[in-house]
């Protein structure tokens, strides 16, 4: 490095120094005011807000009448096709069993007019 | 066998046609409002299921060590509806999850654990079905698996950190919806009891039939 250049880079820093320094002292704090977290303490303990549950998962608190806000996501849709489905599983079974029961007396039937025949 | 299962449907029939009116009744819960009414059919179905995956266990145990078959019927007709029961709470839980979570499914301990429950009971009725000569036996020990399940369903609630409803919910209802809910059980016993009878009787009939084509075979 020539002696011309070091001079031009030292200029340069004077200059930039010279610019941003009102800035930068004004962004530090001054030598007076005692430092805000003193280098020696301890991290701050974490303090979080208390964990929010999710809705009704302790006890059930009832009201009479529902809030007046407008929900997003009706419920009604959920509660019918909650009930529809519970309906519909137990006639299908009640129905599956029925036609069973129908099949078995009806092979036992055979069954028996057949020894009949052969005795 | 037919006029038996008329009768019994008839009994469970006017329980479950008035339960929805009485829950229409009841008070709606504070913070889920409406969706939260699909709590008093979920619930019992599930109690149904736990008691049924009990009955299936404890058939099996004495058809294992007995070899008794109509333990084995019982337990067959048992296994069949924890499958039953099982599918209402899990169709019936998410559809609940979706309002009240803002999610159709989380993989917790209750959900994941009620699914396994009732996939060992899937598994049970199909190696029961597809297993061939004396799948009964190796069932029964699954119908075992099951039961052993059951606890952990239910007390993972209490036990992990989940999104679900603790188990305290049922003994700490109030009077306005300690009624229909109850009744609902109800129904969903008599019902039960109602259905687990004519389904062993299917398999007793079904025992039945076997024995006579064996003795028309060795006539």
């Amino acid at each position: 490095m020539t002696r011309g250049t070091g001079a031009a880079l030292a200029a340069l820093v004077a200059v930039v120094l010279a610019a941003a320094g009102p800035q930068l002292a004004a962004q530090q704090p001054t030598l007076s005011t005692p430092p805000a977290q003193p280098q020696t303490a301890p991290p701050p303990a974490i303090t979080t807000a208390p964990q929010q549950a999710p809705p009704g998962q302790g006890d059930f608190v009832p009201v009479k009448n529902l809030p007046a806000v407008q929900e997003q996501l009706p419920a009604a849709p959920f509660v019918l096709a909650a009930y529809a489905f519970v309906w519909v599983a137990l006639l299908v079974y009640v129905w599956s069993l029925w036609r069973r029961v129908g099949a078995v007396q009806k092979e036992l039937a055979d069954l028996r007019r057949q020894a009949e025949r052969k005795a | 066998m037919k006029r038996y299962l008329l009768a019994l449907i008839v009994l469970a029939m006017p329980l479950f046609a008035v339960a929805p009116f009485l829950v229409d009744g009841a008070p709606y819960e504070s913070t889920m409002g409406l969706v939260q009414k699909i709590f008093y059919f979920h619930v019992p179905a599930a109690i149904v299921m736990f008691v049924s995956a009990f009955v299936c266990g404890i058939a099996s145990v004495v058809f294992l060590f007995k070899g008794r078959a109509s333990a084995d019927h019982l337990a067959e007709a048992a296994g069949e509806l924890v499958v039953v029961f099982g599918l209402i709470v899990l169709v019936t839980g998410p559809l609940w999850a979706r309002k009240a979570w803002n999610t159709w499914w989380e993989w917790d301990p209750r959900l994941t654990s009620s699914l396994l429950l009732w996939m060992i009971f899937v598994a049970y009725l199909l190696v029961r079905k597809y297993g061939g000569p004396g799948s009964e036996k190796l069932a029964a020990a699954m119908a075992l698996f099951g039961m052993a399940n059951v606890p952990f369903v239910y007390v993972s609630v209490n036990f992990w950190r989940t999104l679900h409803p603790e188990t305290s919910v049922v003994m700490t209802l109030v009077a306005g919806m300690r009624g229909p809910f109850w009744l609902s059980v109800a129904a969903f016993v008599l019902l039960y009891v109602a259905l687990l009878a004519i389904r062993t009787s299917i398999g007793h009939a079904r025992a039945e039939v076997e024995q006579a084509y064996l003795r028309m075979e060795g006539d």
